[in-house]
């Protein structure tokens, strides 16, 4: 297996807050759409995508509530609150800034 | 509100399935595709992560990526590796050099074997006597003490002269005991040692020559082995040449220039046969195994309590005793030892107190890119690490090129130190010194680092947090900054005050009226040659000299004494005063030094008479003996009663020496030094006791420095077998005498300076910076009508706060420093107000001039441009 990069508590919320953009979905779709849309770069840590998915509920940026699969399995669905939708927009542009000082750093000029 | 763990296990278990179900879309079986995805959903858990993290990559791994990341940073900006890895080597170098010389010369100043197991072995009256040892004594010693394998006798620098080969050469001797080369572990370099047969009564003369003097006299001739020299119209035969380098740097040598040229047994000095309470020796001894310093000295102290009850006229009131041969010959340097250490020492803080602001420059342009990797997952651990490395690199070179910059410090400092403190000794830098200068490297790269290590974990917090105001980081940056140049402020001071001390007492002792006009005096000693045995002989040779000098151009007058001005401590002579201590049994009154000078020595030297008269022509040979006494004596002996007129008796038997009479006293003089108080003293009249060396004092016209060469001439054109030597004008002697305290008033100075230098340069960086950031405020403040003065004001004042702060600290650092310095000083307090205040004056009038210059470019702040700059 590849070495892929384990992605980084601060930036999995918004990931996943960019992940439930355009609807709901569950944690398994969510990993699996991170891992797709990252070219198969990132890995999502199962270990952290659910405390954050909690965190992110209990700050109420994301709503969850059971439901059914395409394939008619029972599992949980989150999608994002409005107030998620304005963290998202915050986030956004913060580690658009964050990284454009990244790459100034490592490649100065 | 929590959820039921039941409600996420099943979310879990969704999770697996959904998984599972879309694996088998991708072909695999159902069995396989459950076990697949249950394996994926542990196989990344975070503990196994780290697991993983600390078995596979070892800290080793990760520190050679640090050093090499470290070095790509110092590659990136040379400028600040140069300007860092200089300044830690010259404070890294200054430590060795000052460690070398006070390691050699206080520390462990003996090059022998095993030169822990020497001692000195000391008769003493009181605590401050110097201390010697009759012969006699010595043999009683050398027969009943068992905790020496060996004790060796060494006499006084003896001066002999030797003739028969060209011109007369004063020659510097040493007599010392058989045992004293193989007690040293000395073998001749050609030749044989002394054996003990030699060193009787009446065994025929041998001599063993230093390596140097054989050099330099007789081109290194291996065929003087055997001949025979004429010293002091003996005849000796050389028997041996020591090893070349050799000195003993134990007193009598320490505090003399003296280098010896020849020694020879003890039993062919003309003293050897002299009483016991003639005490003439210094005595050396080797200790047995198994013996501690403190069962010998008390063994010593026990035989010398016997003798003091065996021998009551000579030995009462003496105690022997021994302490470590290391600790006498370097005790000259300790005083000095700790003062320059410490100093030295505060430099190096200094130099690690600017890098590591320096550091933090860089860590705050680094800012960003820590910011990163704590974002990115970097442990607090792994950054602080990072950071050690880094420092340590530059403590590492600094250290590298601290060593070569000590080389040549080392080279400096031999040139440019007195010729009393270091000898004929050859200082190198040995493993000690260079194990010291890994020790200072490191304790560099701690301090260098744990600045921007402490701000780091700053930046960390603030890193995780991601959405901190910078300008709060910048904040602290600059209080951090700030407290660490009000810490060199702090350490210059301490500096500033420790030179300043050292330099008050220098001018206090600049201050001490000698006791004589040294101005337009010279002096020449000289030795009369062996032909002219009988006084009258010496008398007429006296004369002749006299009349050859007096010929020469620009010499008004020429007197002489019986020992040179200022050349330290002479054997004292006991003083029995008529009325008082007399009769049989009876103790001397005290000691006195003991002079003997002709008529005129007191007018030439300007010494002012204060009672009676000084001698004249008529003090001769035949008339009543009488004496001159200094004012000392006369309160010391004769307080309340006029002197002149008093009858005294001079020696160690009063029975058998004639009444002296007093009849006058004249001023002090301090002979044994400038910074010694002047002792009790007798001058006898040259006509009633001629010297077979005496030591002329000439007062001339204009420069005496110009004159020497010819006035040398002048003295051995009465008999060339006479040499003339110690030729100096009376101000180079007055200046030699105070060579050691200027020494280290330089030292000290340059540490100082150094220091003040660069607190200077911190407080420029941190105001530069405080106007930096401020650009903005400020400009705003001009947009709103503040004057420049306002801005200007704004600026000092910070500045102004910071220096307060650390002249405060400094204040206390250098009482500190003066307490370590109060053996150096001499008529100054170690808290004088005068040297702390304008020790302090001047740093806050260099540290507010360091601030004017980005003060005023405060002033000239661009409103407009202010505001863009964001």
């Amino acid at each position: 297996m590849p070495t892929r990069i384990p992605i980084l508590q601060g930036t999995l919320d918004l990931l996943i807050l960019r992940m439930l953009l355009f609807g709901k979905q569950h944690g398994q779709g969510i990993a699996r759409a991170i891992q797709e849309q990252s070219g198969d770069e990132l890995l999502v840590d199962h270990g952290s995508l659910y405390p954050a998915l909690q965190r992110l509920e209990d700050r109420g940026w994301i709503a969850a509530a059971w439901g059914t699969s395409e394939n008619n399995r029972k599992a949980r669905f989150y999608k994002l609150t409005s107030a998620g939708r304005k963290q998202l927009v915050q986030e956004t542009s913060d580690w658009r800034r964050l990284a454009a000082a990244v790459f100034r750093v490592l490649d100065p000029q | 509100m929590k959820r039921p763990l039941d409600d996420f296990s099943a979310e879990i278990e969704a999770h697996i399935a959904l998984e599972a179900d879309r694996l088998q879309r991708e072909g695999m079986s159902p069995q396989d595709a459950l076990d697949a995805a249950r394996r994926r959903f542990g196989s990344v858990t975070q503990s196994k992560e780290r697991y993983y993290e600390r078995t596979r990559r070892p800290w080793l791994e990760h520190m050679m990526q640090d050093v090499r990341y470290a070095m790509r940073q110092l590659r990136r900006s040379p400028g600040f590796a140069v300007a860092a890895v200089l300044t830690l080597a010259l404070g890294i170098g200054a430590n060795t050099v000052i460690f070398t010389a006070i390691d050699q010369l206080a520390l462990h100043p003996l090059p022998f074997r095993d030169a822990s197991t020497l001692m000195s072995i000391e008769t003493r009256k009181s605590a401050s006597d110097e201390a010697w040892t009759s012969r006699l004594d010595f043999d009683d010693l050398r027969r009943s003490v068992k905790s020496f394998t060996s004790l060796a006798a060494i006499s006084p620098v003896w001066n002999v002269v030797m003739t028969g080969r060209g011109d007369g050469e004063r020659l510097e001797a040493l007599y010392v005991s058989s045992s004293f080369f193989p007690m040293l572990g000395v073998p001749p370099g050609t030749g044989r040692g002394f054996s003990d047969a030699d060193d009787k009564s009446g065994a025929p003369g041998v001599v063993i020559l230093s390596h140097e003097f054989w050099q330099r006299r007789f081109g290194g001739d291996p065929a003087l082995l055997g001949q025979k020299l004429n010293l002091d119209s003996r005849t000796y035969t050389v028997i041996g040449i020591l090893p070349a380098g050799f000195f003993y740097p134990g007193e009598p040598m320490a505090g003399t220039a003296n280098v010896i040229d020849v020694w020879m047994p003890l039993a062919a000095n003309q003293i050897y046969n002299s009483p016991r309470g003639l005490r003439f020796l210094k005595v050396i001894g080797r200790r047995a195994p198994g013996v501690s310093p403190l069962q010998a000295n008390d063994e010593v102290r026990r035989v010398g309590a016997v003798l003091a009850s065996q021998f009551a006229s000579t030995n009462q009131g003496y105690e022997i005793g021994a302490r470590s041969l290391e600790e006498q010959a370097g005790g000259q340097v300790r005083p000095m030892a700790a003062l320059l250490l410490g100093a030295v020492g505060l430099v190096l803080a200094m130099a690690c107190t600017s890098v590591a602001n320096l550091l933090l420059v860089r860590a705050a342009a680094r800012r960003r890119e820590i910011f990163m990797r704590v974002a990115l997952g970097a442990s607090r651990v792994r950054l602080l690490l990072q950071l050690l490395v880094e420092g340590s690199l530059l403590a590492a070179c600094g250290g590298v090129a601290g060593v070569a910059l000590a080389a040549a410090g080392l080279k400096l400092l031999i040139a440019a130190a007195p010729a009393s403190l270091i000898g004929s000794r050859a200082m190198t830098l040995d493993v000690r010194a260079l194990a010291v200068t890994a020790a200072y490297a490191l304790a560099s790269a701690i301090f260098t680092s744990l600045p921007p290590a402490w701000r780091m974990i700053g930046h960390a917090e603030i890193g995780a947090k991601l959405r901190e105001n910078a300008a709060s980081v910048a904040g602290g940056h600059h209080r951090l900054r700030s407290a660490l140049v009000a810490t060199q402020v702090g350490f210059a001071l301490a500096l500033l005050v420790g030179a300043g001390l050292l330099l008050r007492s220098f001018a206090r002792l600049l201050d001490v009226a000698p006791g004589f006009d040294a101005d337009r005096v010279a002096t020449i000693s000289t030795q009369l040659p062996s032909s002219a045995g009988t006084p009258a002989q010496r008398t007429a040779v006296y004369r002749q000299i006299e009349a050859r000098m007096r010929a020469v151009p620009g010499v008004q007058s020429m007197a002489s004494v019986s020992r040179l001005p200022l050349g330290g401590m002479n054997l004292g002579s006991w003083v029995w005063i008529e009325g008082r201590t007399e009769g049989p049994g009876a103790q001397p009154g005290s000691e006195a030094e003991y002079r003997v000078a002709t008529p005129n020595y007191f007018e030439t030297m300007g010494i002012p008479l204060i009672a009676g008269r000084t001698f004249d022509d008529h003090d001769n040979a035949t008339a009543g003996t009488v004496c001159v006494i200094n004012q000392t004596m006369s309160h010391a002996y004769f307080s309340g009663q006029d002197p002149v007129g008093q009858h005294i008796k001079l020696g160690m038997n009063p029975e058998q020496q004639p009444w002296i009479t007093i009849v006058g006293v004249v001023g002090d003089v301090h002979h044994v030094a400038i910074d010694a108080p002047p002792r009790p003293e007798v001058y006898r009249p040259y006509a009633q006791n001629p010297l077979g060396s005496p030591v002329l004092v000439m007062r001339v016209a204009g420069d005496p420095a110009l004159m020497l060469e010819t006035m040398s001439a002048a003295v051995r054109s009465v008999n060339p077998e006479m040499p003339a030597y110690n030729v100096f004008s009376m101000r180079e002697l007055v200046r030699r005498s105070n060579a050691q305290r200027r020494f280290v008033v330089m030292l000290l100075g340059a540490f100082a300076l150094a220091a003040v230098l660069l607190a200077a340069v911190g407080i420029y960086g941190v105001a530069a910076q405080f106007v930096a950031q401020r650009t903005r405020e400020i400009g705003l403040r001009m947009a709103l009508g503040a004057t420049p003065q306002s801005a200007l004001r704004l600026v000092l004042a910070a500045g102004a706060r910071l220096i307060l702060l650390g002249l405060a600290g400094g204040l206390l650092a250098g009482a500190a420093l003066g307490r370590v310095a109060q053996g150096m000083l001499f008529h100054v307090s170690p808290l004088d107000p005068l040297v702390f205040a304008a020790a302090a004056g001047v740093l806050a009038v260099v540290a507010m001039l360091a601030c004017s210059g980005p003060a005023v470019r405060a002033t000239r702040i661009a409103p407009m441009v202010a505001l863009r700059e964001e």
